[in-house]
């Protein structure tokens, strides 16, 4: 793409959510989340083969219909309260259509079908910008609205993105539709706490970002995009292989690197608010997660993965590409539990 | 005639978008597009609206809709489907219409229907007003307004359609 419009193109998804973001006036909410769709569309279809192509469509339309939902919900609340400011929702339509709307660009279930699909058809810098930057703006708007969402709504949603995220994740050996899993996974788990403690969920969004941001670059280093592939790391890049083992720990959730800071404070919040069987079910569910990250640890860092000799041989050649801000990303994502009495100042 | 005349544009409105949305082929598809945006005018003009209806004849029909149809007309297929040359785009047709007409049996019926909020017989849903607009035409004030204080509104809005031209380009760039 020519780097001008690859830098206009970027700017807009960047300035789409910004706008989101600071928007009080629910129409603009609405113009950030439209100009954010439209300017990833080429970002998506970076490689022009049928499959981003597929993906790029799919993409469109489920948030060409979400942002259909939030408009036609913003309208009733409009009907409704009079005005057009961000707040709380009074009417429980508009409310439940809202969430929806955004649960659909989320890709919480049982709207999740759309992840794994696109997020396998582009590449994987693109699909790093999807699972990562896209998550912010529909959360901060369900941030805003939290004291009026419909907690049984979201939790069965929570609850079930969690098992769908676990069991779909589990017989998958493209990285790119592991990862979609993962998020799916995350994101229920960022749903679940919505309603309690919204803080929370935003310090979830956080560290799922900087886990995954650092997943992301360690695969696209060496150009993985199958398990198999992955399983040569040891010889391709040797510091990467316990690298990769940290990172999918910490996705797993595994107690002393970060991604256990906000399981624990999640489930932490949720039997403050007198709530036993769905943390359980919650913490049951995110071992099915934990399996298959283990199983990539396993055939990256833990085994020789069976591979042809002449992949047992190569050539060690200094690396080109650049990994801009990977080891702060890597240091991030496991290292920050020691820092968690530091979330008092949260409040 | 003309007390009617928003009446039988909104019915020619709604069957036209019946029309297209049951999926011709694009050239047929976008003379019904003309015909709706030219009755969705004459409602607004109707309404008080003059200059932004003819705003929507100027650039929408105009402009928009005449590159549509000199591009679809350059990439039309052999056979085109007409509505009665297709059983699936017939069919979509019917059901449309009929759907809009069982919803206007619905209201008609009990003079009184609740979606969202209690309409209370044709008066209501025909024209839903909030307030009286005062000696200020609206849609002037509203045309005034967007140049005085809703700079932001026009930087977004001319963003956007800048990034749409440019989404579009690099999408059907294809190589």
């Amino acid at each position: 793409m020519n780097p001008a419009i690859l830098i206009t193109i970027m700017s807009t998804v960047v300035l789409g959510t910004m706008i989101v973001l600071f928007s009080s006036h629910w129409f603009m909410i609405w113009v950030g989340f439209e100009m954010n769709m439209l300017a990833i569309i080429p970002i998506l279809m970076k490689k022009y083969n049928p499959r981003a192509m597929e993906a790029s469509t799919k993409y469109f339309l489920t948030q060409a219909t979400a942002s259909m939902l939030l408009m036609l919900s913003i309208i009733i609340n409009l009907l409704c309260s009079g005005h057009w400011t961000v707040s709380t929702i009074p009417n429980p339509v508009a409310s439940t259509m809202i969430t929806i709307a955004l649960t659909m660009k989320l890709g919480l279930s049982p709207f999740h079908f759309w992840v794994p699909e696109v997020t396998q058809g582009i590449s994987l810098s693109s699909g790093m910008i999807l699972l990562t930057w896209q998550k912010i703006a529909p959360l901060s708007i369900l941030y805003q609205i939290s004291p009026s969402v419909n907690s049984n709504l979201l939790l069965m949603m929570a609850i079930t993105s969690m098992l769908v995220g676990g069991w779909g994740g589990l017989n998958q050996t493209q990285l790119r539709k592991i990862l979609a899993y993962s998020s799916i996974t995350h994101m229920g788990w960022m749903a679940a706490i919505m309603v309690y403690n919204p803080t929370l969920a935003i310090l979830n969004l956080t560290i799922y970002i900087m886990m995954t941001l650092g997943t992301f670059m360690l695969f696209m280093h060496s150009s993985s995009t199958t398990t198999l592939s992955l399983s040569y790391t040891w010889n391709k890049f040797p510091l990467m292989a316990p690298l990769i083992l940290m990172l999918m720990l910490s996705l797993g959730g595994l107690p002393p690197l970060s991604g256990f800071i906000p399981k624990w404070m999640i489930i932490q919040e949720l039997t403050k608010n007198d709530m036993i069987i769905m943390p359980t079910l919650m913490a049951i569910t995110a071992l099915l997660n934990l399996y298959f990250y283990t199983r990539l640890t396993y055939t990256t860092a833990l085994t020789m993965f069976p591979a042809t000799n002449n992949m047992k041989m190569k050539w060690q050649f200094k690396t080109t590409k650049k990994t801009t801000l990977l080891a702060p990303l890597i240091v991030t994502s496991t290292m920050l539990l020691p820092l968690t009495p530091m979330l008092a100042a949260l409040d | 005639m003309m007390t009617y005349i928003v009446s039988i544009l909104s019915i020619v409105f709604v069957v036209s978008f019946a029309g297209f949305s049951s999926k011709p082929s694009p050239i047929y598809g976008g003379l019904v597009l003309i015909v709706s945006g030219g009755v969705g005018c004459g409602i607004v003009l109707s309404f008080g609206g003059s200059f932004l209806g003819l705003m929507v004849f100027l650039i929408y029909l105009g402009g928009m809709l005449v590159v549509f149809g000199y591009t679809t007309a350059m990439a039309t297929e052999q056979y085109p489907e007409v509505w009665l040359s297709n059983k699936a785009v017939l069919g979509a047709f019917i059901v449309g219409l009929l759907s809009e007409l069982l919803a206007v049996c619905y209201i008609l019926k009990d003079d009184e229907a609740e979606v969202v909020f209690k309409f209370n017989g044709m008066g209501d849903w025909v024209i839903y007003d909030t307030g009286d607009s005062g000696f200020f035409s609206e849609e002037a004030m509203g045309i005034a307004a967007l140049y005085s204080y809703g700079t932001w509104l026009v930087i977004v809005t001319g963003w956007s359609l800048l990034i749409g031209v440019l989404v579009i380009m690099e999408v059907t760039r294809g190589n």
